[in-house]
């Protein structure tokens, strides 16, 4: 069901890091997810405002700020829980307008919640495959009848779905029940479920939340991983430190506006971002 | 699961060997009406137990289909196996036309929506008098030989039984039984992985309203004679009651609660008296002890019993198998 459009050759992005917001918009054209321009209203308040960033395949971008800043909404925004009050949001060169929040994950957008959200009546397998519906092509009539396509296919992304759980360390738990897992088991259901998607990119909500330092690092490689995988990462995040050492790209907003994007070492240094929110 | 399909394997030689054991002609009616019940139950159970869709008014669609049948197979002489598949599609677009507009309601609204379709059916039947019989009813005939014995007509319904249990097993152990559990357990999950939530609701409604249908004929049959107060409400509450009771995202369970709701009452004489207060204290019993299901008791019970300690084991990646599996083409 890749249903993205053209992989048009890429107008390359390589070495723009530099470039500011509005034009930066310009040159990930072709192969990222684009936010350009968004601004996001609730009534009087104004939570996001003429925000533009940008998610490259194969990178990991962290978005960082102050609780209230808008994260949260920026990411609800690029996985269409909300539409922007004005601006759009383009994928490899599809513009998202009013593209649902199923039709995401058909595009290859996956996301993970900042409190877990797994079927707890459900194994772990079976948790971990659903990220894979938009890859079976069983119809409901089909299913019903029990045709042996069906089977074979959803054979096929369980088997898939295995794969995931062995490698982001939950192999041990695959037939447990999803409410028996402990906290960070859960996260990492929620990335493997979030991978099943086969995603062009993924936006992790906060992943290190309520994680111990080991446990972390292993976070941190399994983003390294994804990344090297050719998949976009979005990191929102409020572990400032765990950002600035796995991201190859920071933003950083403030009050709905962005205040600072480039380098990790360039946002750590900016005056600006170190005044607001990471402090002396 | 070996457990499982042995238990399995020797409910379904028990029904198929029945008309040889039965002690009377009544025992192989209540089997039939069995059957019947769970030709709808089943199809129900799709919606209420998996999608977690709260309908109480599919004895309005079993109506629908007795009344197709009666109607059909009766004054129109269609040929009886017609006028069930007849009876199946007009509950099915029936079911279309109910779960396009309250579909999108919240699940209490939901619930009245099915509701107040399931006492306007009662209405229209009482109305419309000179095609349904009014509050006198209809005659319904039997269906043809090989089927117009007793033993026959019971084969058949436990056919059309069998045939359901089969399709809605197919459903739930596949990505559509996943997908419908999101869907009940947490929409927003659902959606984030693509599961179009309002269209997946309308295909099981709408399979539920076809063997609704598919039921009302057999059971019109089954009955003979059919009237408005054929179709109660506390009928609907009784479908509902049996999927509760039974738990929610199991078949097993609502079938075990659909023989024991059936049977009980009539095959124990002191708790027909009792009547609805015998459901009630049921549902009341299994809601606060086993809220899991009758179909889980065993499970939970060993669970209480024996305890099964979780060894915490330390979450730790595989990195090069995760980029394996990664490499999947899109």
């Amino acid at each position: 069901m890749s249903s993205a459009g053209t992989a048009a050759a890429s107008t390359s992005s390589a070495g723009d890091e530099e470039l500011p917001a509005e034009s930066q918009t310009g040159v990930d054209g072709d192969d990222a997810l684009v936010a350009a321009r968004i601004t996001k209203r609730f009534g009087g308040l104004t939570a996001l405002d003429d925000v533009s960033m940008s998610l490259r395949p194969g990178e990991v971008h962290g978005l960082i700020g102050p609780n209230g800043s808008g994260k949260t909404t920026m990411l609800n925004l690029l996985s269409g829980y909300y539409e922007p009050t004005s601006g759009v949001i383009r994928c490899r060169g599809e513009q998202l307008g009013r593209a649902t929040v199923q039709r995401r994950a058909a595009i290859g957008v996956a996301r993970t919640f900042q409190q877990p959200r797994l079927l707890g009546a459900l194994s772990v397998l079976d948790n971990a495959t659903l990220g894979g519906w938009s890859h079976s092509r069983a119809g409901f009539v089909a299913t019903l009848l029990g045709l042996p396509s069906v089977g074979t296919g959803d054979r096929a992304l369980r088997a898939q779905a295995a794969e995931l759980l062995h490698g982001v360390g939950l192999g041990h738990a695959i037939h447990r029940r999803a409410n028996l897992l402990e906290h960070a088991e859960q996260r990492f259901l929620e990335i493997a479920r979030g991978l099943a998607l086969r995603p062009r990119f993924i936006l992790l909500d906060e992943p290190a939340g309520g994680l111990t330092a080991s446990e972390i690092e292993h976070l941190g490689g399994l983003i390294r991983t994804i990344r090297n995988a050719g998949i976009g990462v979005l990191l929102v995040e409020h572990h400032t430190d765990f950002v600035f050492r796995v991201c190859d790209r920071v933003t950083t907003l403030d009050v709905g506006r962005m205040i600072k994007h480039g380098t990790p070492t360039e946002v750590r240094t900016d005056p600006e971002v170190i005044r607001t929110y990471l402090g002396a | 699961m070996k457990k499982k399909s042995a238990a399995l394997l020797v409910v379904g030689l028990l029904a198929a060997t029945l008309p040889f054991w039965a002690a009377d002609q009544y025992q192989l009616h209540l089997a039939a009406l069995i059957a019947a019940f769970w030709i709808l139950i089943g199809g129900l159970n799709l919606v209420v137990g998996y999608t977690g869709q709260l309908s109480i008014g599919h004895v309005g669609l079993l109506a629908v289909g007795a009344y197709t049948f009666a109607i059909l197979a009766g004054p129109e002489e269609v040929h009886p196996a017609l006028a069930v598949l007849a009876s199946g599609g007009l509950c099915g677009l029936f079911g279309l036309l109910l779960g396009l507009p309250s579909l999108r309601l919240p699940g209490f609204y939901f619930a009245m929506a099915t509701m107040a379709v399931a006492l306007i059916v009662g209405e229209f039947i009482m109305a419309n008098g000179d095609l349904t019989g009014g509050g006198i009813g209809l005659a319904v005939p039997s269906f043809p030989a090989p089927f117009d014995s007793p033993a026959g007509f019971y084969y058949l319904v436990l056919g059309l039984a069998a045939l359901v249990t089969w399709c809605t097993w197919n459903v739930a152990r596949r990505m559509w039984g996943r997908g419908l559990i999101a869907i009940r357990d947490n929409p927003v999950t659902a959606q984030a992985v693509g599961v179009p939530v309002f269209r997946a609701k309308l295909k099981v409604f709408v399979f539920s309203g076809i063997t609704a249908g598919v039921a009302g004929a057999v059971f019109a049959s089954l009955q003979s004679y059919i009237t408005p107060d054929t179709f109660v409400f506390e009928l609907s509450l009784f479908f509902f009651v049996c999927i509760i009771i039974g738990g929610r995202g199991s078949i097993v369970g609502p079938l075990i609660g659909t023989m024991i709701l059936t049977a009980l009452p009539e095959l124990v004489a002191p708790l027909a008296k009792l009547g609805n207060f015998f459901y009630g204290l049921l549902l009341l019993v299994v809601v606060l002890l086993v809220p899991e299901g009758i179909g889980r008791v065993f499970e939970v019970i060993a669970e209480r019993l024996r305890p099964r300690r979780i060894e915490s084991i330390p979450v730790r990646p595989d990195l090069d198998r995760l980029t394996r599996a990664l490499q999947r083409p899109r």
